[in-house]
């Protein structure tokens, strides 16, 4: 059997590394393979790589190269950031406010807070998935103590107005979360002009190695968190452990790529996705959700009307596309992001994401609109 | 014995056992340290330290960054960011909050013109000079390090570089020699940025001290712990002679009237009358009082004798100008309740200072600034 020409158009959920990143990587495993914590030349060899990474990490975010932590990836850091905040600064207050469509590395975490006496409220979205910022100011009460909203969402791309966010929680006195994985790398983020006051993000979305990730602590805002796991005494007792030197070189390269790229990219890639939405409207029962917010340039998340989900991916075998996040795509269920947008359950199971990445072309958007064309067409004589 | 001093001694000894040694200097300060750029320090391949660059918190790790960069052979600029408390680098609670970029030299004892070599020929001579130092705040790029010098006529020693740095360069050495004062300058090359540091190199302060008496063998010792040259003189031989002035410092016996014939003044000479004779230290003054380029004359007694003496230059048909008037110092020294010969040198070794240095004397707890200039970090931007 022939197989099948593949498309990936799911790089919201990973990226492939970098040819470039790959190389960088290399040496590390092998003859330069040191303990960043020893005291002679392999381990300086380390040390000096990953405090270079740090540099070339913080530069992509717009922060200190002191203000990073290095983790294992973005969901290591949203656990040390929210319990390691949380508790430290419990005798401040318990209550910590964020919103239904965060990822669930965020609301899993906070849910695990409530369990330990935490009290959490969770801000509703409209339809487009924005949150209501009078209803932010509201939320805060006295015994906040922490505001944590996505930057970008990793489903549909919508992007929150930060800006405006950080005024509100700041002028309450309450500290600024924010997971920045979906932004970075897709559009600027300035952490200095952002004034988030914690951040997390990850590697592997930025064409960077899995397993590596970034835990940012706004020192000029006096934030302290408490160590969670403890040991050697690595990343300034916040995340001991050898580190992941490698990945970390990685990360770094794939930040420095980043920098360089990401303008053009993202007047490519803007390009290839009006496209995509185009052809896409064409098809009838198509609504592209969160089309009338301001969202990342590569991603669409679309809905089709009386399309049974289930079938529709599994059809589109030629794609690799999602349905809901990836984290949660092995379930059969409705993705929670869409459902606090408002859609049904129907219609939240025949939704996908298509986001757009480096090796995708025009061919591709208009080889993948056709496929998804053809199914849905497909799907729906079926049914009659 | 100065540090510049004390780095050329032991260059000069490590050169002849070849046993290979690093430079490290302070190339850029942002904020408040210890140590001010133009601090150097010289660390062999055994980890021995000549110098400082900071109050003893960056020596741990700058001695292993030293290490590794004299193993790598190459020039390498490090970032010691303070105005974190607990940088992961410096792992203490510093009271610094200032930005310190340090930049290390192998030395290469067979390139007449290393740095170390150059910082001789600025010591062996006694005029100005500025020392420039290259370097790139992207440390990614090449770090040129000390390549040459040009003293105060303006002749220039050391590497010729490209024509197209030259002609800036030398603009901005001229500038730091001009105003005397340590000089930044960041290049604009093709879209790259360069950086410059201009120190500002001054032979040592010549001290001379009029008069052999005990207080005057005190001061001496204490001037020359400062680094400063000191030169005696007196007419008794009993006073003036190497048994009583063991150290370095030079003694000459001489009639009042012949003092400055062996004696050659700069613009950082300084004069302190204290013979304890009234009629040698008139006569000395009178020497004195057409010596335009002297900052500092000091008359140690009380103010009646200097008036005194006033009335007698006036009597003998002598007017002293206004200018004259102010670089005398009399009654010598600064109010600190000076009794004991010791704390009488320590009045007057303070008042010479800030004479020098232009600065009040006053404490330092009732400045509303910082200690330093702000103004004195910035890099002058430079369009090539």
């Amino acid at each position: 059997m022939m197989s099948k020409k593949k498309i990936y158009l799911d790089y919201n959920a990973t990226t492939p590394v970098d040819g470039r990143v790959l190389e960088a990587m290399l040496p590390y495993f092998t003859e330069k393979f040191g303990n960043a914590s020893s005291d002679h030349i392999f381990g300086w060899d380390a040390d000096e790589a990953v405090e270079h990474a740090r540099d070339q990490v913080s530069k992509l975010v717009g922060c200190k190269a002191t203000g990073i932590t290095f983790t294992s990836g973005a969901t290591e850091a949203a656990n040390l950031a929210l319990f390691g905040f949380c508790e430290k600064n419990r005798s401040q207050g318990n209550h910590i406010i964020t919103c239904k469509t965060e990822h669930k590395a965020i609301l899993d975490t906070i849910q695990a807070l409530e369990k330990k006496g935490f009290e959490a409220t969770y801000l509703d979205v409209d339809s487009e998935g924005n949150i209501d910022l009078n209803e932010l100011e509201n939320a805060i009460i006295p015994e906040t103590i922490l505001v944590s909203l996505m930057l970008a969402n990793n489903e549909t791309g919508l992007i929150h107005p930060m800006h405006k966010i950080e005024k509100i929680v700041h002028a309450k006195g309450v500290k600024l979360m924010s997971d920045i994985t979906q932004a970075v790398g897709k559009i600027p983020v300035n952490l200095k002009e952002l004034n988030l006051d914690l951040a997390v993000f990850s590697s592997h979305k930025i064409y960077g190695p899995k397993g590596v990730g970034g835990l940012y602590i706004n020192k000029k805002n006096k934030v302290e968190i408490d160590a969670h796991i403890f040991g050697g005494g690595q990343e300034k007792n916040l995340r001991p452990g050898t580190l992941n030197v490698p990945g970390i070189v990685g990360f770094g390269k794939a930040a420095e790529i980043a920098i360089s790229d990401i303008d053009n990219e993202t007047v490519r890639i803007k390009k290839l996705r009006n496209r995509l939405e185009v052809l896409l409207k064409e098809i009838d029962g198509s609504n592209i959700n969160s089309k009338n917010s301001n969202r990342l340039p590569n991603t669409t998340n679309i809905s089709f009307e009386n399309i049974d989900g289930t079938q529709f991916l599994r059809k589109l075998n030629t794609l690799a596309i999602s349905r809901g996040s990836a984290c949660t795509s092995n379930l059969i269920q409705a993705s929670h992001v869409l459902k606090a947008m408002g859609l049904d359950d129907e219609k939240a199971l025949s939704s996908i994401r298509i986001s757009l990445g480096k090796s995708t072309s025009m061919e591709d958007v208009e080889f993948a609109t056709e496929e998804i064309r053809k199914t849905v067409n497909n799907l729906k004589t079926t049914t009659v | 014995m100065r540090e510049i001093d004390a780095i050329i001694v032991q260059y000069e000894k490590l050169r002849e056992t070849e046993t290979d040694c690093i430079l490290a200097t302070v190339v850029h300060v942002e904020g408040s340290s210890y140590r001010r750029a133009g601090a150097r320090m010289l660390i062999d391949e055994f980890g021995n330290i000549t110098g400082a660059i900071s109050g003893g918190c960056l020596e741990g790790d700058a001695l292993r960054k030293a290490l590794h960069a004299l193993h790598q052979g190459k020039n390498k600029l490090v970032t010691y960011d303070t105005s974190d408390e607990d940088d992961a680098v410096i792992g203490a609670q510093l009271g610094c909050n200032g930005i310190i970029q340090v930049l290390f030299e192998p030395l290469n004892y067979l390139d007449e013109l290393n740095p170390c070599e150059l910082l001789r020929t600025v010591v062996s001579e006694n005029i100005s000079f500025a020392i420039v130092v290259q370097f790139n705040l992207d440390k990614s790029k090449e770090q040129s390090g000390t390549r040459f010098l040009i003293d105060e006529n303006l002749n220039f020693k050391g590497k010729i570089l490209e024509e197209e740095l030259l002609k800036p360069i030398l603009k901005q050495a001229k500038i730091g020699l001009e105003n005397d004062q340590p000089h930044f300058a960041e290049l604009l090359i093709e879209g790259e940025k360069k950086h410059v540091f201009i120190q500002n190199y001054q032979p040592p302060v010549k001290l001379i001290l009029v008069g052999a008496g005990n207080d005057a063998k005190i001061l001496a010792m204490q001037a020359e712990l400062l680094g400063w040259e000191v030169i005696v003189t007196d007419g008794r031989p009993t006073h003036a002679n190497p048994e009583r002035f063991t150290s370095s410092c030079q003694v000459i016996v001489s009639k009042p009237e012949k003092t400055l014939e062996n004696i050659e003044i700069d613009k950082r000479s300084c004069f302190v009358l204290m013979s304890h004779n009234y009629n040698y230290d008139l006569a000395v003054l009178k020497l004195l009082s057409d010596k335009k380029q002297l900052p500092y004359i000091g008359i140690l007694g009380p103010k009646k004798k200097y008036q005194r003496m006033l009335d007698d230059l006036e009597t003998g048909g002598f007017n002293p100008t206004s200018r004259l008037l102010e670089k005398i110092h009399a009654p010598v020294g600064l109010e600190i309740g000076a009794e004991t010969p010791a704390e009488i040198g320590l009045s007057i070794l303070a008042e010479i200072q800030s004479v020098l240095t232009g600065k009040t004397a006053m404490p330092l707890k009732e400045k509303d600034a910082p200690i330093h200039e702000k103004k004195e970090n910035h890099f002058k931007k430079v369009k090539v």
